[in-house]
């Protein structure tokens, strides 16, 4: 163990699961070596901001993070990285001379950054020896959950999608690392493993596509559930959807829509028509009925009529989403759709959005209503002074239950009885354990 | 552990230099630059843009996987950004290629045994140019959609038979009306597989029509042209 004098790192972390499974890997090595790490910049001796950039409201959400750790008088070691880093490198090296602006690809050597900052040492940059695999299994995160990253960059190109030219392209980890990540994670006593990365569907490490892969995982002979997350809707095979009948494989896919407009999609350059899209669903829900799925959907695409919105809005009516997040289109310079006229203003934008969050909010509670009555495997995050545990069953469903006993990190059996709608934009099951 | 590094995942970006230009239109020519390095699977395509410039677009590759050198066909856009400037490059000269991406393929096993309809608008034909030409034996028919019959490019480097220009404006084509009344009047079946490029609204329809002739949208594969 090094010698680090117990100096506090601080990390904010803003984006995808892909951002919190590379924070979580930064964090639990920065503990093994001694350092203390919190959620904050207060009271931190090095504080790194994991940044997204997906939108334009992501650029101005990390930035925000960034001026206010500065503004609150932040003057320990400040470290920029994530796609914000990638996309606005220069520019950010311009607004914050004294940070290191750190790139996805050299993230995982955060650590030997600070160390070599505290050592008076400089590390040039292109020096740094990071790899976007190159994170060890962590033991102590910020998540009940634990991220296994399986892939990263993408080379589908969406006309509207910055993540190409800001994760590069796509790319695999080898299989026998991810067994040997999720054996070791469950070793240290995770319940629960989510698959990550930039676009999972495409995943291909020397043959072995996703369905494959996963294959292999639900094989391990340890004791956890294994949560695909998020997926695009393309490239589905026998063997997957055979897959999401086993027991390890929780009830719930993110499944990015963007659009339920063929006219928009094929704009989009997305690798689906709605039409695919809604047979994949009708598959699973065959499969069974409360299968979970959430999705994504832009509204105000560049030439998005209102009757492709009003497509949109059907499908979400229609495919009892269990949570859909809405976001309003931003323009991401470097994109097909940067260049695309026919724009749809901001006032409609934002009109058709609160639309759609509307009625994504009325069909949740719909969906999430299903369950009282039913059994699920919650595992538990949290427990109140009050002693309400809460956490999220396996069709990912937030539950709560009085137990002042429950322990985090646990797996307990719960009736589902009620359902709490203080939260109407996210309603949570009530239920006792039994 | 695995250290895929940072030059392995960033998108590849080179200067090419210009073997050739084949005007075929007035508008519309072919350009061959050095393949480099570079490989590819027919079907995708590159970024490429005037050198010292930031603008770069997209284009199928219309040369074989194997072919020495790397050929695009390009249509001059009025106003536009690139093709503009490309149209004006010389011989000897250069253009910005970024490395190929995409997943509008065939399926190598069964592409002898499987009939292909291959459904093109415009210079949509480009990467069925390249699936031709890297592939021989290959059972397709390629209708290719243009307004007039002098924009069938390079219609003599396909196997007699297995294309049909559709022209829009005037009947100097195979069929004289658009891909899609060709499509309605002449049926190729649930089994085939059919690939569509060009513009956003061809494609559309060409769905609609595939739709009601009962293809399955597992058996359409698209590309869009912008």
């Amino acid at each position: 163990m090094q010698n680090t004098s117990t100096k506090t790192i601080g990390f904010k972390t803003l984006g995808c699961r892909l951002n919190q499974f590379e924070t979580d890997a930064l964090a639990s090595k920065f503990v093994k070596q001694g350092y203390k790490v919190i959620e904050d910049s207060e009271d931190a001796d090095v504080f790194i901001v994991n940044t997204c950039t997906v939108t334009n409201a992501s650029d101005q959400k990390s930035k925000y993070v960034v001026n206010k750790a500065v503004k609150q008088g932040h003057d320990g070691m400040l470290i920029i990285t994530g796609c914000m880093a990638n996309h606005h490198k220069e520019q950010l090296e311009v607004k914050y001379p004294n940070a290191y602006v750190v790139q996805n690809e050299d993230k995982s050597s955060i650590p030997d950054l600070v160390a070599a900052h505290f050592n008076k040492e400089i590390i040039p940059t292109g020096k740094m020896q990071g790899g976007v695999f190159n994170f060890e299994p962590a033991s102590d995160t910020f998540h009940t959950r634990s991220m296994i990253k399986i892939q990263d960059g993408c080379d589908n190109f969406c006309t509207f999608c910055i993540i190409p030219r800001v994760r590069g392209r796509a790319t695999s980890r080898k299989v026998d690392e991810i067994l040997t990540n999720i054996k070791q994670v469950v070793a240290f006593g995770y319940k629960e493993v989510v698959l990550t990365g930039v676009n999972i569907s495409r995943y291909n490490d020397e043959g072995v596509n996703f369905s494959q892969l996963l294959q292999k995982i639900v094989e391990l002979p340890v004791d956890f559930r294994v949560r695909i997350s998020s997926i695009e809707p393309d490239g589905f095979d026998e063997q997957f959807f055979q897959l999401l009948e086993h027991p390890k494989v929780t009830p719930h896919l993110h499944l990015c829509l963007q659009s339920a407009s063929e006219k928009v999609l094929l704009h989009m350059r997305r690798m689906y028509t709605f039409k695919s899209y809604k047979s994949i669903i009708e598959r699973i829900r065959n499969i069974n009925p409360l299968f979970n799925i959430t999705t994504d959907v832009i509204v105000g695409f560049p030439g998005e009529s209102e009757k492709d919105f009003e497509d949109s809005l059907k499908a979400v009516s229609e495919l009892n989403f269990g949570h859909v997040h809405t976001f309003k289109y931003s323009k991401r310079d470097g994109t097909r759709a940067a260049g695309m006229t026919n724009i749809v203003t901001e006032k409609e934008k934002t009109e058709r959005s609160e639309r759609l969050r509307k009625l994504a909010a009325e069909n949740k509670l719909k969906f999430r209503k299903q369950f009282i009555g039913l059994i699920q495997n919650v595992l538990v995050e949290s427990i109140s002074e009050d002693g309400w545990a809460k956490g999220y069953g396996e069709n990912y469903v937030p539950v709560k239950f009085k137990m002042p006993e429950a322990e985090k990190n646990t797996i307990y059996q719960i009736k589902i009885s009620n359902i709490d709608k203080a939260d109407i934009e996210d309603p949570i099951l009530v239920g006792e354990c039994i | 552990m695995n250290k895929t590094s940072a030059t392995e995942t960033a998108i590849k970006t080179d200067l090419h230099e210009i073997l050739d230009i084949r005007h075929l239109t007035d508008s519309t020519f072919v350009l061959r630059i050095d393949k480099k390095d570079m490989s590819f699977t027919a079907g995708q395509h590159i970024c490429v843009g005037p050198p010292n410039g930031i603008h770069t677009r997209e284009y199928s590759v219309y040369s074989a996987e194997k072919d020495p050198y790397l050929e695009i066909l390009v249509k001059e856009v009025e106003n536009g950004l690139v093709s503009p400037v490309l149209k004006n490059l010389q011989v000897g000269g250069y253009v910005i290629v970024e490395e190929p991406v995409g997943y509008f393929g065939i399926n190598n096993e069964s592409c002898e045994t499987q009939k292909h309809v291959f459904i093109a608008s415009g210079t949509g034909i480009s990467p069925f140019h390249s699936f031709v030409k890297s592939k021989p034996g290959l059972d397709y028919t390629l209708l290719h959609g243009v307004k007039t019959g002098n924009e069938a490019y390079e219609k003599n480097e396909y196997e007699k038979g297995r294309i049909v220009t559709c022209t829009s404006r005037e009947g100097t084509g195979d069929f004289y009306g658009r891909v899609t009344d060709y499509l309605k009047l002449n049926r190729f079946g649930k089994g085939a597989h059919y690939y569509l490029c060009g513009n956003c609204n061809m494609i559309h329809d060409v769905y609609d029509i595939l739709e009601e002739q009962g293809v399955s949208t597992e058996n359409i594969h698209a590309e869009v042209y912008f």
